[in-house]
């Protein structure tokens, strides 16, 4: 099936499936360092992307420039990340686990009905960015310029992550919190203040995805709900809490879900729960899931 | 080390935390609207839409055009010197869902009459049982339930049967726009449905069918789709798809430089997605609607249909809307015909090649199958030009009569049972 098709087709289209991926990156590490710092599972993950969406869409008719439109998604975003931490999810520690899930739920349901009162149920359209449209010749391959921005975006923000919770104190206080937050306290760390952090950068990390893939579709209310679903099957795939995984299992999916709509197109969504599927009965941790992880 | 433990404890908790998630997403969350009317003993019309999920900003566009339709005849005496009660449910867009409000409507509501949904899926099943039932169901939406030899005399038909939609465009482009194509299909029926009717046609005008590509409903990335269709180099591609997936395959389309190379013809188009794709919209990009406010230049009565909707709710109706209007319209003259309220099937016979003009031209409803015999439009997007509700231009009406076929072919020997869809 695949041998009578043109290389550079086939390229092609392993590169949409890595910008496809670098997506699912965003969304799942933010997920993986929430349930990591600290362990709730957030539902509203998707949703948090969603606001994000509808961030750029508003700072880009205000101010109509894309790159306010990202900055101002993760870091307005990443503040209310923030303050729903501190002030809804701050009381529910140390009870039943499951009362910050249910959380996170209602949140997934209530925002976006709050969303669509204040825009309205029909979504709202965000333009490529100029600068990033059109597309750059590489030999005979065509790649859209967006989707190269996506890629090298994504590669820039996972570096500064990385090395921001490696070498920076504050990264290293978090990545201690996430092994064992008792003992980082007994240390003197305000670990309270830590997790509200953690909290706003995973939040901060689904608004990016959100706001760099409002341009491929819209800002619709509910696009959430299927980004909530990528997010856990790239976690569960990637392995809970591991950045990491996150990465290679943002990757292996898109790549997956591209190759899969390439040969069998009717496929596609469900090759990624069969992915997840196959993962969780060979490898229940998922690929990175040390569970004392980095 | 406890640490440890708890953690394996809670990724357990996790997985079973994202497994009900999951299934609780899924369906969206149950949302009912009940209206009282004091008013006794009324005639009770009881709809369904969908209220909540991707596609609410259409069910909305029911529930106005519904509400519109029966406070005018309630403004008028109401029907038969009765007050008209109307109900109305969140589908969900759910064939459970819907068939439960069904039953609500029959047995806790005591409907006379049943309408609405957004899927012909949903219509099927419900058709089923206001058949069993003996109760008259209006369908909004495009629906199949029409054909074949054992169709309902308690159901109608008001948007079209879908290969009228894939007919009626497909005739257009293979005109205008070229004869090489390329489809991409929404993996269920309907998406097939449409499917069927192109590649029928592309065979009696000896157009060029190059391949089609299925893709789940809700897929948002389209982009993986293209590589293939960029490399079969069509004239124009055929989207078979709605809402949000229309929107993403558009955008992303317009993204790959695609419309420069080529035109994009959706078999059923909405103002919402021109809307959502703004300047992606352009006029590379046609689309079909069984209705489009402009007809307002056309028609007096859709001028006069258009001022009322606009004047109470602010904004244009969508084709959605617009068929729910008929249909809850048609029902009610039928039952005015009839004279009855208790004998449906009087008011079914009655509703048999009922002529009316409501919204568009002179319209009328097949006596043999019920199915509401109305144009099909083709309008072409306008890109930035676009403001406001001024998103596309209409450059084509096909009349029903051209694209709907006999009754004996609708009952017995639908020439599309013929083609094979390919894999």
């Amino acid at each position: 099936m695949l041998f009578d098709v043109p290389w550079n087709v086939i390229a092609l289209q392993l590169f949409f499936g890595l910008a496809l991926g670098s997506i699912y990156v965003l969304l799942a590490s933010g997920l993986s360092i929430i349930y990591g710092l600290l362990d709730v599972v957030n539902f509203a993950h998707g949703t948090f992307a969603m606001l994000g969406a509808y961030a750029v869409f508003v700072s880009v008719s205000l101010s109509d420039s894309f790159l306010i439109g990202i900055l101002s998604a993760i870091i307005i975003i990443g503040l209310i990340g923030g303050l729903v931490e501190f002030v809804l999810l701050k009381p529910l520690y140390g009870k039943d686990p499951l009362l910050p899930l249910l959380l996170t739920f209602g949140l997934s349901v209530a925002i976006p009905d709050l969303i669509k009162i204040i825009f309205g149920l029909i979504g709202k359209p965000v333009n490529y960015p100029s600068s990033l449209s059109g597309a750059t010749l590489l030999g005979s391959l065509i790649l859209p310029n967006y989707r190269l921005f996506i890629i090298l975006f994504t590669l820039v923000i996972m570096t500064s992550l990385w090395l921001f919770l490696k070498k920076s104190d504050l990264g290293m206080i978090i990545r201690a919190s996430t092994r064992d937050s008792l003992m980082v306290q007994v240390l003197g760390v305000n670990v309270s203040r830590i997790w509200t952090t953690g909290f706003a950068i995973g939040i901060g990390l689904a608004a990016l995805a959100g706001a760099i893939s409002v341009p491929m579709m819209a800002a619709t209310p509910d696009m959430g709900v299927d980004m909530t679903m990528v997010a856990f099957v790239v976690t569960v795939v990637g392995g809970l809490g591991s950045l990491g995984g996150a990465i290679v299992g943002g990757l292996f999916i898109g790549l997956v879900v591209a190759i899969t709509s390439f040969i069998a197109g009717e496929y596609a969504t469900v090759s990624m729960y069969f992915c997840m599927a196959v993962i969780l009965l060979v490898r229940p941790r998922g690929l990175f899931g040390e569970i004392g992880r980095e | 080390m406890k640490k440890r433990l708890e953690k394996t404890m809670s990724r357990r908790t996790f997985l079973k935390g994202a497994a009900a998630g999951m299934a609780l997403l899924g369906p969206g969350v149950p949302f009912i609207t009940r209206r009282a009317f004091a008013q006794a003993p009324p005639i009770k019309y009881g709809t369904m839409h969908p209220l909540t999920g991707v596609y609410s900003v259409l069910g909305a566009d029911q529930v106005r055009a519904t509400e519109m339709a029966v406070e005018e005849w309630n403004a008028k005496g109401g029907l038969l010197g009765r007050k008209i009660a109307w109900v109305h449910r969140d589908d969900q867009l759910n064939g459970a869902v819907a068939l439960r409000r069904a039953k609500e409507f029959l047995e806790e509501e005591k409907c006379d009459f049943i309408g609405g949904t957004l899927s012909g899926a949903l219509s099927l099943a419900i058709s089923e049982f206001a058949c069993k039932n003996q109760i008259p169901f209006v369908a909004y939406c495009q629906s199949d339930m029409v054909l074949g030899a054992d169709q309902c005399k308690y159901s109608a038909g008001f948007m079209v049967i879908p290969y009228m939609a894939a007919l009626a465009v497909s005739k257009y482009a293979f005109e205008n726009l070229g004869k090489k194509w390329y489809s991409l299909t929404a993996d269920y029926r309907w998406g097939q449905s449409l499917l069927e009717g192109w590649i029928w046609q592309s065979e009696q005008m000896g157009a060029n069918f190059l391949g089609n590509a299925y893709a789940p409903l809700g897929a948002t990335d389209f982009s993986t789709y293209f590589a293939k269709i960029m490399a079969a180099n069509p004239d124009f591609i055929v989207m078979n798809n709605l809402g949000a997936d229309q929107t993403a395959a558009i955008k992303q389309a317009s993204e790959l430089g695609l419309t420069k190379k080529m035109k994009i013809v959706c078999t059923k188009t909405a103002m919402h997605t021109i809307k959502e794709l703004g300047a992606a919209y352009d006029d590379n990009i046609f689309g079909g609607k069984t209705f489009f406010w402009k007809l307002r230049d056309k028609y007096p009565t859709s001028k006069k249909f258009m001022d009322n909707y606009m004047k109470r709710y602010g904004q244009p109706i969508e084709q959605d809307g617009e068929s729910g209007y008929v249909a809850t319209n048609v029902l009610f003259m039928a039952v005015e015909k009839a004279g009855t309220v208790a004998d449906k099937a009087k008011i079914m016979t009655a509703m048999e090649g009922l002529k009316y003009e409501l919204t568009k031209g002179p319209e009328y409803v097949r006596a043999c199958d019920h199915q509401r015999v109305q144009s099909y439009l083709i309008v072409k997007g306008k890109g930035r030009r676009a403001k406001d509700w001024d998103l596309a231009d209409i450059v084509a009406e096909v009349p029903g009569e051209n694209i709907i076929m006999s009754c004996e072919n609708n009952a017995k020997k639908l020439p599309f049972i013929n083609v094979k869809l390919p894999k």
